[in-house]
C-alpha cells in the first residue's frame, strides 16, 4: 500500500486534525481494498458459498432465520447423522449465525430486502474490513511511530495468510473469529495498561463474544494466563495485572458457560486449567503482596517459599486426582497432537485425515506472508528492545504461534495477525528512521533507544547514513518496492489460490479461456429434484455439508466428525466386500450411495485417493474385519489396476468408482488419469447396487441401494438370472440334509 | 358421448361387481392341447362364477404375452404342464419371474404323467423348489392310495386336507373331507423363508420313477413328509406363487370321484372341487390378503385434534399411542383382521435396533377392519426411530410398515426449573447468600466510608 510512506512524508508538516482526518480515510481505504481483494471469488465464479464447513454454516443460519432463535437454539437436526441426528443447536458456536442474522434483520428493518445468502457471501469480507481496524488498534497499543498501526492494518487487510479464510463466500467461523481475536487482544492490552475493570470487562464480552464465535478461543484463554503468568515471574505484579485478569477471568468464564457447546468446559476440560489456575496464583501473589507490608523481609521470604511450595504441590495432587478420577477431562486428541505431529495418525486417523490438520510445509510461510515472515523476527527483536507489558504478550504470542503454525496448516491464521503487527513495527521503525530524520530534528525518544541497547547498536545502520538523501533513497524507495511487490504477490495469491469455491473447479481450455466443471452441484441438484425428500444418501463425510446444504437430504455422516464411529461404520461400508456392506447399507435406511471419482479428468481430490483413510478409520473400530494390509499389494502398492489386491478389488468404494468405467474407452485401454493407472478390460460388477446417476465428467457417481430380493435370492444370484446364466443345481451338497420341519 | 360413459359406467360397475379376487379378474390359462380343456370343464365354471375373466392361450401362441407396455396384461396366472419341452419364449422363466415382481399371481400345477421340462424346472429352482433329479417320478404310498382307480399302482393318493401349518397360522385349505390326488409330481422346499408349504405326503410315501425300472434305492431325494405336493412361495411384495403336483386333481372326473381308501375305509367322494377352490382363491388373493387402513400415533393426551395426530417430531420420555387398522379381505369383502390364538401384532419402535417391541392389541372393531393400539413411553435417546409393524405369515400378504418420526431432546426451557430439584437447594442457598453477603458488604462499605482516601488508593 502506498499510502504509509505518504502518510509519513505528511507528518510534521500538517496539522493534528488533517492527521486525523486523513487517517481515517486511509483506515477507509484500506478496509475498502481489504473487501474489495476478497471479491475476486464472486467475480471469478459467483455468490456462492464455497467448500464444505460454510456450507453448514449456511444452511444453520438459514433454519436461524427461518425458525427463530429459540428453536435454532434447541435446533434437533434429524436430516444429519442418520439416524442418530444431531443436537445441532447444542454442538455448534452460534456466533457466526446470529450475527449473520442480526444483520439480516436489521437489513430488513431498514427495508433493505438482501437475500441471506448474500449476507453470508459477504460476511468474511466484511469483517475483514474490521480486522484490519482492530488490528490498527492493536499496533498502536505497541508503537508509538504513527506509521505502524496503519501499516499493520494495510497488512492484516491484504496478506494472504489471512484471505485464505475470508473470502466472499467462505462463510466459515473463522470468517468472524479472526476479527474477535485481535480485538479482544487489543482490549486485553489496553485493560493491562490501563489496570481498569471497563476495560477488563469489555475485554471479557468480546471474548464471550469468540467463544461464540469459534473454537479457537481456547487460544485466548491459554494466551492471556501465559501473559500474565511471564508477567509475574519477571516480578512485574501490579494491581493493574490483578484487576484486568480477576475481571476478564470471572466474566470471560461466565460468559462462555452460557454457550451450550462449551458448556461445563472451562471448569472440567485441562485445556481451560491454565486460566483457572492463573487466577488462583494471582490471588495468592496479592496475597503475599498484601502480607509484604507488615511482614519483614527475612521472614516474608521464608513465608512465601513454604506457601509456593504448599500451594502448588496441593494443587498439582488436586490436579492428577481430579484428571485420573474423570471430573476434568483429560487433554483433548486435538491437543495432544499439537504437541506430537505423529500422534493423530497413529491415535485419531479421523483428525489426521483432515489436509488442514497436516503440519506446514515451509514454502507455505513465505506463501502466506510474504516479505513479513522476515520483518517478523525483526518486529519481535523491536519488542525485546522496549519491553514494556503489552511487548511481552507480542513475544509470547509469536513464539506460540509460530509453533503452532508449524504443526498445522491450520493455525496459520492465528499466526498472521501476529506477523502482521511484528513486521509493522518493524517497518515503521526504519521508515521513521529513514524518512523522519532528515526533515526536521531526530525525535527525543529515537535517542533514548539509540543508547539503552548499546550492543545491537552495530546490528542497526548508524544515525551518520540518514542525513545522506541517497542512503534515505535507497532505503524508503526499495522498502517501497517490497510494499508494491507485496501487494502484487497478495492480489496473485489471492485471485488465484484462494478464490476457488471448489464446488466449482475451474480449468481452462487449450485457447486459454475458462471451463468450469460443475459436476458437484450437478449431481446434487439431481438428488434434490429426483429423489424422495427423505431419501438417505451415504457418502464419506466430507461431503456431509454438502450434501445437507445443496441436495437437501439427510446423510449418514458429516465434517462435525462428533461421532467417529458411525464414520467408521461408512468407512467399513465402503471398504468391505458387497455381501459385508449390503446389512448395513439396509440397517441405515441407505437409499443412495455417493461417490467421488477423479479418475476421468484427473481430479485428485476423489474418494479413492481418500480411501486409505476410509480403511483406517473403519480398523480403528473393526481390526479383525478391516485391514489396511490388504489393500497394499505384497509388494507394498497402492494399487488400483490389474495388479490390485482382491480385497481392493471387492471393495465396494472400487467397484463403484470403477463400475462400468471401462465402457468410455475402446478396447479395454480403460485409463485413470488420477493415479495413471491401466485398468483392467474387464469392469468390476455390481449386484446390491445399481447405477442412479453419474455427472458429466464422472466426478459423483450416484448409486441406489436395491431392495431386498422379491424372491429372496441372494442379489448376486438376482442379477445373474436377469442375465440370462441359469442356476447350477445345489443337489451335491455335502453334510446331511437340511430338513425343513413345519 | 353419453352413451359411452354411460356404457363405461355400466362396464366399470360390472367389473366391480365380479372382480371378488382383491387384486384384480383377468386370468391366464396357459393349456396347450385346446382338447384337453373340457376336462376341466367344472374347475373353469368354479372360477368364472366367482368373477374371473379367463383367457384361455396355448403357449404356441407367438402373440401370448404377460406384458403389454411393460404392464400387466393378466393378474393371475395358471400353467397346466406342458406336453413339450416348456412353455416357449413368452412364457419363459424370466418372464415369469418378472410377472411375480409386477405383483402377478401364478398358479403352476404339473403332472406326473409326463417329464417336467427343464424350463419350469430351472424357474422352481429360482424360487428355490426342487424337483427330483429326472423331473418324472411320482408319489406312491402302500398305505394311503385310493383303491378302486389305483389298486395296483398305489399312485393316487388319498388325503385330508391340511390343517394349521403352525400354532400361529392361519388355515386357508381345511375342512373335512379327502382329497385324492393321482400321480403326484412331488418337489422339495428349500429353506427360502417365502416357501410354505401347504400339503405334505404322508410320512409312509416316497418318490418313484415309474419309466426307470432299476431305480437305485440310495438316490432318493426325499422321502415321507419331506416331498411336498402342494407347496407356496409369497414374494415379499405379496404376490403368490403356488406348485401343485397333480393337476388332474382339477379335473372334472376327479371332482366328482369316489373312493375308498385301503384297509376297513369306506367309499366317499373327493372334496377336490372345495380343495380347488381354496387353493384358487388364497392363490389369486380371494383370502389371505391383509390391508392397513389408518395408522394414527399420538402423545398419550385426553383431546386430540387433527393437529396432534401423527406429529413429525417426538421428545424423549414422551407418552405415546400407536394405532393401527387391519382388515382382511375374505372372497369377497373385507372383514375384521382376527389374529390367530397363537400370535401377534407387534410394534417396533427402532433406532438401528428396536427400543421398544409391544404387543398391538385390539382396541375395538369396525365394520370391516380391528384397531389394534398400544401405548409406551419413548425411550431416553434423541434420534431418528420409526414405528415399524412387521407382520409376515405364512398365508397372509405382508404388513410392512415403517414411519420415520423423529425423537428430539429437551428443548433448553422443558427443563424441571432448579428450586424444584431438591438436590439443588444446597447450591442456590450458597448463590444467594454470596449475593446478600456482597449486598451486605457493600452497604457497610458505603456507609463506612473512611474520611482519607490512601487506602483506597492502594486498592
Amino acid at each position: 500500500m502506498a499510502e504509509s510512506p505518504l502518510n509519513v512524508l505528511l507528518k510534521g508538516n500538517t496539522g493534528r486534525n488533517t492527521r486525523g482526518l486523513l487517517r481515517i480515510i486511509i483506515l477507509g481505504t484500506i478496509a475498502a481494498a481489504a473487501v474489495s481483494s476478497r471479491l475476486f471469488s464472486v467475480i471469478r465464479f459467483e455468490s456462492i458459498i464455497h467448500e464444505f464447513d460454510p456450507w453448514f454454516n449456511f444452511r444453520a443460519t438459514k433454519y436461524l432465520v427461518q425458525h427463530g432463535f429459540y428453536s435454532f437454539w434447541d435446533w434437533f437436526d434429524d436430516r444429519t447423522w442418520h439416524p442418530l441426528g444431531r443436537v445441532t443447536g447444542g454442538t455448534l458456536y452460534p456466533g457466526l449465525m446470529v450475527t449473520s442474522g442480526v444483520i439480516y434483520h436489521i437489513l430488513r428493518f431498514l427495508t433493505i430486502p438482501v437475500d441471506i445468502r448474500n449476507i453470508c457471501v459477504l460476511l468474511a469480507p466484511g469483517f475483514s474490513g474490521l480486522t484490519a481496524l482492530a488490528m490498527y488498534f492493536l499496533t498502536c497499543e505497541m508503537s508509538t511511530s504513527p506509521s505502524a498501526g496503519l501499516l499493520a492494518a494495510a497488512f492484516m487487510g491484504i496478506v494472504p495468510g489471512y484471505i485464505s479464510r475470508s473470502v466472499a463466500g467462505s462463510y466459515d467461523n473463522e470468517a468472524i473469529a479472526i476479527f474477535l481475536l485481535v480485538f479482544t487482544f487489543f482490549l486485553w492490552i489496553k485493560a493491562v495498561k490501563n489496570g481498569s475493570i471497563m476495560w477488563g470487562a469489555l475485554t471479557a464480552l468480546f471474548y464471550g463474544y469468540m467463544v461464540s464465535a469459534w473454537g479457537g478461543y481456547v487460544f485466548i484463554t491459554n494466551l492471556i494466563p501465559l501473559h500474565v503468568f511471564v508477567l509475574l515471574c519477571m516480578g512485574r505484579y501490579s494491581s493493574r495485572i490483578y484487576i484486568s485478569y480477576t475481571t476478564w477471568y470471572a466474566l470471560g468464564t461466565l460468559a462462555s458457560m452460557q454457550i451450550p457447546f462449551v458448556g461445563f468446559l472451562p471448569i472440567r476440560n485441562s485445556d481451560h486449567m491454565s486460566a483457572l489456575g492463573i487466577f488462583g496464583l494471582l490471588q495468592l501473589v496479592a496475597f503475599a503482596d498484601f502480607v509484604r507490608g507488615f511482614i519483614p523481609g527475612k521472614h516474608f521470604q521464608r513465608l512465601l517459599t513454604t506457601m509456593i511450595i504448599v500451594v502448588f504441590g496441593a494443587a498439582f495432587v488436586g490436579l492428577v486426582v481430579l484428571t485420573v478420577s474423570g471430573v476434568i477431562a483429560p487433554w483433548s486428541g486435538r491437543f495432544y497432537s499439537l504437541w506430537d505431529t505423529g500422534y493423530a495418525k497413529i491415535h485419531i486417523p479421523i483428525i489426521a485425515s483432515v489436509s488442514e490438520h497436516q503440519p506446514t510445509a515451509w514454502p507455505a510461510f513465505f506463501f502466506d506472508l510474504n516479505f513479513l515472515i522476515w520483518l517478523f523476527p525483526a518486529g519481535v527483536y523491536m519488542c525485546f528492545r522496549d519491553l514494556k507489558d503489552e511487548h511481552v504478550f507480542v513475544i509470547i504470542y509469536s513464539v506460540l504461534a509460530s509453533y503452532f503454525a508449524g504443526v498445522m496448516v491450520r493455525l496459520m491464521l492465528t499466526l498472521t495477525p501476529i506477523v502482521c503487527v511484528a513486521a509493522a513495527l518493524a517497518l515503521s521503525t526504519i521508515l521513521d528512521t529513514y524518512v523522519l530524520a532528515t526533515p526536521g530534528p531526530n525525535p527525543k525518544a529515537k535517542v533514548v533507544e539509540d543508547t539503552s541497547s548499546e550492543p545491537l547498536r552495530s546490528a542497526r545502520k548508524p544515525d551518520v547514513g540518514i542525513t545522506s538523501y541517497l542512503s534515505k533513497l535507497v532505503v524508503t524507495s526499495s522498502v517501497v518496492i517490497y510494499l508494491l511487490l507485496f501487494v502484487a504477490h497478495c492480489t496473485w495469491v489471492t485471485s488465484n489460490a484462494y478464490s476457488s469455491p471448489s464446488v466449482v473447479l475451474a480449468s481452462r481450455m487449450p485457447d486459454g479461456s475458462q471451463h468450469i466443471i460443475d459436476d458437484y452441484r450437478e449431481a446434487y441438484y439431481w438428488l434434490r429434484q429426483n429423489t424422495p425428500h427423505n431419501a438417505k444418501v451415504m457418502s464419506w463425510w466430507d461431503y456431509g455439508y454438502q450434501i445437507g446444504g445443496m441436495a437437501d437430504r439427510p446423510t449418514l455422516v458429516d465434517n462435525n466428525t462428533w461421532n467417529n464411529t458411525h464414520i467408521a461404520t461408512v468407512g467399513k461400508a465402503m471398504s468391505s466386500r458387497e455381501e459385508v456392506s449390503y446389512p448395513i447399507l439396509r440397517q441405515h435406511d441407505v437409499d443412495y450411495v455417493l461417490v467421488v471419482f477423479g479418475g476421468l479428468l484427473g481430479y485428485s481430490g476423489d474418494d479413492i485417493n481418500k480411501f486409505l483413510w476410509m480403511v483406517r478409520i473403519a480398523e480403528g473400530i473393526w481390526p479383525d474385519e478391516v485391514k489396511e494390509r490388504d489393500f497394499f499389494t505384497a509388494r507394498g502398492e497402492y494399487r488400483v489396476d490389474d495388479q490390485a489386491t482382491p480385497t481392493m478389488r471387492n471393495s465396494l468404494m472400487y467397484k463403484m468408482s470403477y463400475y462400468n468405467y471401462h465402457t468410455m474407452f475402446q478396447g479395454g485401454q480403460a485409463v485413470d488419469r488420477v493415479r495413471g493407472a491401466k485398468l483392467p478390460a474387464e469392469g468390476p460388477q455390481l449386484s446390491t447396487l445399481e447405477e442412479a446417476f453419474t455427472s458429466e465428467n464422472w466426478i459423483i457417481r450416484i448409486y441406489k441401494v436395491k431392495d431386498l430380493d422379491n424372491l429372496n435370492r441372494d442379489h448376486g444370484n438376482a442379477v445373474a438370472f436377469d442375465r440370462g446364466h441359469k442356476r447350477k443345481r445345489a443337489t451335491k451338497k455335502k453334510g446331511p440334509r437340511v430338513l425343513r420341519t413345519e | 358421448m353419453m352413451r359411452w360413459c354411460l356404457s363405461f359406467f355400466l362396464f366399470g360397475f360390472l367389473a366391480v361387481v365380479n372382480a371378488l379376487s382383491s387384486s384384480g379378474n383377468r386370468l391366464l390359462v396357459v393349456l396347450e392341447d385346446a382338447s384337453e380343456q373340457s376336462n376341466y370343464s367344472t374347475f373353469w365354471e368354479d372360477l368364472k362364477a366367482r368373477g374371473y375373466d379367463i383367457a384361455f392361450e396355448s403357449p404356441k401362441n407367438d402373440k401370448l404375452s404377460l406384458f403389454e407396455l411393460g404392464e400387466r396384461a393378466y393378474d393371475h396366472l395358471l400353467l397346466l404342464p406342458p406336453k413339450s419341452k416348456g412353455f416357449g419364449p413368452s412364457l419363459s422363466p424370466k418372464n415369469i419371474v418378472d410377472f411375480l415382481n409386477k405383483d402377478g399371481n401364478v398358479l403352476l400345477a404339473l403332472s406326473g404323467k409326463s417329464t417336467t421340462p427343464s424350463a419350469i424346472s430351472s424357474l422352481l429352482l429360482e424360487l428355490d423348489l426342487h424337483l427330483s433329479t429326472d423331473r418324472s417320478s411320482i408319489v406312491v404310498d402302500h398305505f394311503n392310495y385310493d383303491t378302486i382307480s389305483a389298486a395296483e399302482k398305489h399312485d393316487v393318493l388319498l388325503l385330508q386336507r391340511p390343517g394349521q401349518l403352525r400354532p400361529d397360522t392361519k388355515s386357508y385349505f381345511d375342512g373335512e373331507g379327502v382329497l385324492a390326488l393321482p400321480r403326484v409330481a412331488p418337489h422339495t422346499l428349500g429353506d427360502n423363508i417365502l416357501i410354505a408349504p401347504i400339503l405334505r405326503a404322508p410320512a409312509t410315501a416316497y418318490s418313484y420313477n415309474p419309466k426307470e425300472e432299476n431305480a437305485a434305492i440310495e438316490d432318493i431325494a426325499a422321502t415321507g413328509s419331506q416331498l411336498a405336493l402342494v407347496s407356496t412361495l409369497q414374494t415379499r411384495s405379496s404376490s403368490r406363487f403356488t406348485l401343485l403336483g397333480s393337476v388332474e386333481s382339477l379335473q372334472d372326473k376327479w371332482f366328482t370321484a369316489t373312493v375308498k381308501a385301503p384297509g376297513s375305509g369306506k367309499e366317499t367322494t373327493t372334496v377336490n372341487q372345495e380343495f380347488a377352490k381354496q387353493l384358487t382363491a388364497w392363490t389369486f388373493k380371494e383370502t389371505g390378503v391383509l390391508k392397513v387402513g389408518k395408522i394414527e400415533h399420538h402423545l398419550a393426551q385426553d383431546e386430540i385434534t387433527a393437529q396432534d395426530l401423527n406429529p413429525t417430531i417426538y421428545r424423549v420420555k414422551n407418552e405415546t399411542v400407536f394405532s393401527i387398522e387391519v382388515s382382511e379381505y375374505s372372497y369377497d369383502k373385507f372383514v375384521p383382521f382376527e389374529l390367530p390364538a397363537d400370535d401377534a401384532l407387534q410394534l417396533e419402535f427402532t433406532m438401528l435396533s428396536p427400543f421398544h417391541r409391544l404387543k398391538l392389541k385390539p382396541a375395538y372393531h369396525t365394520e370391516n377392519s380391528t384397531v389394534f393400539r398400544t401405548q409406551f413411553t419413548v425411550p431416553d435417546q434423541h434420534g431418528i426411530f420409526s414405528f415399524r409393524v412387521n407382520y409376515k405369515r405364512p398365508f397372509l400378504t405382508n404388513i410392512e410398515e415403517k414411519h420415520e418420526v423423529t425423537v428430539r431432546h429437551f428443548a433448553h426451557n422443558e427443563f424441571a426449573r432448579s428450586w424444584k430439584i431438591s438436590g439443588a437447594w444446597v447450591w442456590i442457598a450458597g448463590l444467594w447468600s454470596v449475593i446478600g453477603g456482597f449486598m451486605a458488604f457493600v452497604a457497610v462499605w458505603l456507609y463506612s466510608e473512611p474520611t482519607s482516601a490512601k487506602v483506597k488508593k492502594n486498592q
